[in-house]
């Protein structure tokens, strides 16, 4: 019964561990509860025993250090996002191809500018007054 | 004359109806992505919703741009750079050019619609990398009922609906294009509900979302929700989603830009 929670202890100590490296570090705490309770009845069982408490100690060793890694990691370490200049890149590369394709494109009569019309007018007014003035 | 004004006056009604209240050009919205790992909420990417202007020689568009980009954490694991675009007309919403990029990982693939509401049809452009790392294009013309959308469009089509006037129930079916498919998304009106966000405690209206003969979103109606704040802006505050391959969440982190 005590070699079945050591062995449970150090399965589920070793996993808390190498998910606590890894960047799955919150669900490294599922593990690590798991090896307390082991390694504690392992603890109880050897204690009543009198059987050597060498192994339940190194449960207690990784789980500790896989939980302060998880602790730590959990405080400080702040969700960024990594190197963006590819995709500001495409962005820009993906705007100048796309302003080529609508050009092509046919547009609603609604979305055409009316700019072009209102300089016009624009123009023709100035040559109107000095007609009037003369 | 009678025929002329009734037209006119359906005209009118057109545009006031299909008019954007909503969306700004410069709107920004940050999202985080989380993905249900063994029971545990993970933040994995973060994804942005961008409007801005184009001009063309006689028109201005405008340019809804989304991006999905993975944590610098995961980047080592599983890189995403993903770009969605969609040129739409600044008024009606209605799409002319939308553009997909994705990386996810040693996965690429791009594809691009350039839309004719006239003959009612897309033509389509894809771009995949083959096992030797060449590029190959794949242009297909495909036909669409009217009204179809690109799911970017969509998502902010949705934005400005008047939902206000709708009632708890009701349901509004939406046809869009993706992957050289056309399919019907179904979007209902569950109720009110506030929430607490990281812009703060909003009331939202809940919609629930389903796609038609797919097995794309899956679960109820409870498992593919979208909250909308219940203001002028509808901004998509909340998301959550349950896919074939697990479930996950889309939460706001900021919003600048806002029109209202």
């Amino acid at each position: 019964m005590r070699s079945l929670f050591i062995v449970l202890g150090i399965i589920t100590a070793v996993l808390a561990l190498i998910l606590a490296v890894t960047p799955l570090s919150q669900i490294a705490y599922i593990p690590a509860v798991a090896a307390l309770i082991f390694g504690f009845v392992a603890f109880y069982i050897s204690k009543r025993t009198q059987m050597p408490r060498k192994t339940v100690q190194l449960i207690f060793i990784l789980t500790i250090i896989s939980l302060v890694l998880t602790i730590y990691k959990s405080i400080f370490n702040t969700a960024e996002v990594g190197n963006m200049e590819e995709l500001e890149l495409k962005k820009e590369a993906s705007m100048e191809d796309s302003k080529e394709i609508l050009e092509g494109l046919e547009i609603d009569e609604m979305d055409l500018d009316s700019s072009e019309s209102d300089a016009l007018e624009i123009e023709e007014l100035p040559d109107l007054e000095d007609l009037e003035e003369q | 004359m009678k025929h002329i004004l009734l037209v006119s006056i359906f005209i009118y009604g057109a545009m006031v109806l299909g008019q954007n209240n909503t969306i700004a050009v410069g709107e920004k919205l940050t999202f985080t992505a989380a993905y249900n790992m063994s029971g545990l909420m993970t933040e994995i990417a973060q994804v942005t919703m961008e409007t801005g202007q184009v001009k063309t020689s006689n028109a201005t568009l405008l340019h809804l741009k989304c991006t999905a980009a993975t944590y610098t954490k995961w980047d080592g694991f599983f890189k995403i750079r993903d770009l969605y675009e969609s040129y739409v007309s600044p008024t009606s919403l209605t799409p002319y050019l939308y553009k997909r990029d994705i990386n996810e990982g040693n996965y690429y693939k791009f594809m691009q619609y350039t839309f004719s509401h006239k003959t009612n049809s897309v033509k389509s452009l894809m771009r995949k990398k083959n096992s030797k790392g060449e590029t190959i294009d794949k242009t297909t013309s495909v036909k669409i009922n009217a009204g179809t959308k690109d799911i970017v469009t969509t998502i902010y089509h949705i934005r400005n609906l008047d939902i206000h006037k709708a009632t708890p129930g009701e349901v509004q079916n939406f046809k869009v294009i993706f992957d050289n498919e056309e399919m019907v998304i179904s979007v209902k009106y569950v109720s009110k509900e506030t929430i607490n966000t990281a812009i703060g405690k909003k009331e939202c209206y809940k919609l629930a979302l389903s796609l038609k003969n797919k097995d794309i979103l899956k679960g109820g109606t409870n498992d593919n929700l979208l909250y909308l704040t219940a203001d002028a802006n509808k901004i998509p505050v909340y998301a959550k989603f349950k896919i074939p391959v697990g479930n996950g969440e889309l939460k706001i982190k900021s919003a600048t830009g806002l029109k209202n």
